[in-house]
């Protein structure tokens, strides 16, 4: 790799871990706006972030190890799947064949340390959340493999940075099979990101929680790596999905960068809109909710096998 | 232009699959019929004939216009209630329809091998009419029953498209004409039964005995 695209990757892989939080903030103002609100400042969850590290780390009496190396193992997981994501045309640090497998299981293993380190603890509340992040995540990963594999089946690329290089819009059917696409990965970003139809990041009941109990008798700095991880994961979900508009960086670099944003931002109002106009399924509507998108997967994998 | 058409009717169907309000199969009723037009509007960018309106328009005006409205009607003045009911889960429901679709899928794809066909809108077509007749078989609602019908109809009309490029207008208009009827007399019997009897569950039908 030559020197420039390994600069490329540390700026772009320095510019999500310090803008996701910002990114969030974006989701929380307009949402505040939406519903007639003033809210929160742009730069809130990085005062909440600093005021977390400030505080005192308390463990359970009855938790092991788990509970102590789990941020940590979420953190850098989370932090590895961020380096192989592509802004716009720069290079990723970390971009090898096949890297679209690992880029899934390091969420995945973000994830099972979070379960696991959930039932450490022996609370009854953080294993039902345990429970159900385990549960939805059986039907949130058939949607990565059916979209985002579906493209790599297409493009016959398995590396992140050369799928969303193959993507040419100039094919009339391709653009509405990226719109599909991108209709999927927004559901999946919804679903493991915790957000609003599937769950509600601001409930305070721990009966209706999914992703939020499980952090419950997390504090300090601890409860800092979970909502930073959880704050790079949502924006790697919308830089996965403005990643589909890339071709527009083809003509030139400047062009690139300012679509990229601005999907970036449409992204966040969409978020917030959704968040604000509906209210949270039932438990037991989500499932089909998520095989919904998984169909569309499907969808698009039948036109594109059968059809050439 | 028509493979992508066809690929957006695929979705409609799938949020049919998903959806548990009546009002939304009515709107995806009528985002089809909008399909539909489209669909058959294209040629005219080549070449515009005025007598090759007809059809489209007509379309538009019973499928868009005429007969959501009536269903909407029919709704409102018998007061049904806003879920489908369903007689199986919505997730094993889903599960069937993309079970149905691969299967459709990988039958046309052979199809096409031998025979002259456009594989995409072949396969939606298809598709509806399975999923048409799936609603049919499991809902409780009489006015999902129709629905379940006007999609099947949808499917047909798409895979006429499919199979041959211009099928004779008046054929085409006829058919129209002939579910035009189909869905008002599926209200008259609505009214009907809703005024001698109470509500229209089609399980409650079952006892009807002579």
């Amino acid at each position: 790799m030559e020197l420039t695209s390994i600069l490329q990757g540390i700026i772009s892989l320095v510019l999500i871990l310090g803008l996701s939080p910002l990114f969030v903030g974006l989701v929380n103002k307009q949402k505040a706006i939406f519903t007639g609100r003033i809210g929160a400042s742009l730069l809130q969850p990085y005062y909440e972030l600093m005021k977390l590290i400030k505080k005192e780390t308390i463990n359970a009496t009855s938790s092991s190890f788990i509970s102590a190396v789990t941020p940590m193992i979420n953190f850098i997981a989370v932090v590895i799947a961020a380096a192989m994501l592509p802004i716009s045309f720069a290079h990723p640090l970390i971009s090898f064949e096949g890297d679209i497998i690992l880029f899934a299981y390091m969420l995945g293993l973000a994830r099972f340390f979070q379960v696991l380190a959930a039932m450490d603890i022996g609370s009854s509340f953080e294993g039902m959340g345990a429970a159900r992040e385990a549960t939805f995540a059986v039907f949130a990963e058939p949607i990565f493999f059916f979209t985002v594999g579906s493209i790599a089946f297409i493009s016959g690329f398995t590396s992140i940075y050369d799928i969303y290089h193959s993507i040419r819009l100039d094919n009339l059917s391709f653009v509405v099979f990226i719109i599909v696409c991108s209709i999927s990965v927004f559901i999946l970003a919804v679903t493991e990101c915790s957000r609003m139809p599937v769950d509600d990041p601001n409930t305070h009941l721990e009966l209706t929680m999914i992703h939020e109990v499980m952090i419950l008798d997390n504090s300090g700095i601890d409860l800092f790596l979970y909502q930073y991880s959880s704050y790079i994961k949502l924006f790697i979900y919308v830089i996965l999905e403005a990643s589909f508009f890339y071709p527009f960086a083809v003509q030139s670099y400047t062009l690139g960068i300012i679509i990229f944003l601005v999907v970036i931002f449409i992204l966040s109002a969409a978020l917030a809109a959704v968040e604000t106009i509906t209210s949270r399924f039932k438990m037991k509507n989500i499932p089909h909710y998520l095989l919904f998108a998984t169909a569309i997967g499907i969808l698009n994998l039948l036109i594109y096998t059968f059809t050439r | 232009m028509q493979n992508i058409l066809s690929i957006l009717f695929c979705l409609s169907l799938f949020y049919l699959a998903v959806t548990p309000r009546v009002k939304a199969y009515v709107a995806v009723l009528r985002f089809q019929g909008i399909l539909l037009t489209i669909l058959l509007m294209v040629p005219f960018v080549e070449q515009f004939s005025v007598f090759a309106v007809i059809l489209p328009a007509t379309l538009f005006i019973i499928k868009v216009i005429i007969i959501p409205r009536y269903i909407n009607k029919i709704i409102l003045e018998l007061d049904i209630k806003r879920t489908i009911e369903p007689t199986i889960q919505q997730f094993n429901f889903l599960l069937l329809v993309i079970f149905s679709f691969i299967v459709i899928f990988l039958a046309s794809s052979i199809l096409s091998l031998t025979t002259n066909i456009e594989t995409i809108p072949f396969a939606s077509g298809f598709a509806a009419v399975t999923v048409g007749i799936f609603i049919i078989i499991f809902r409780k609602k009489l006015i999902v029953h129709v629905c379940g019908f006007l999609v099947l109809e949808n499917g047909i009309f798409l895979f006429g498209t499919a199979v041959a490029s211009d099928l004779p207008i008046m054929i085409e208009i006829g058919v129209l004409l002939d579910v035009f009827v189909v869905v008002f007399l599926m209200g008259i019997a609505l009214n009907r039964i809703s005024s001698t009897f109470e509500g229209f569950d089609v399980t409650i039908l079952r006892r009807l005995k002579d």
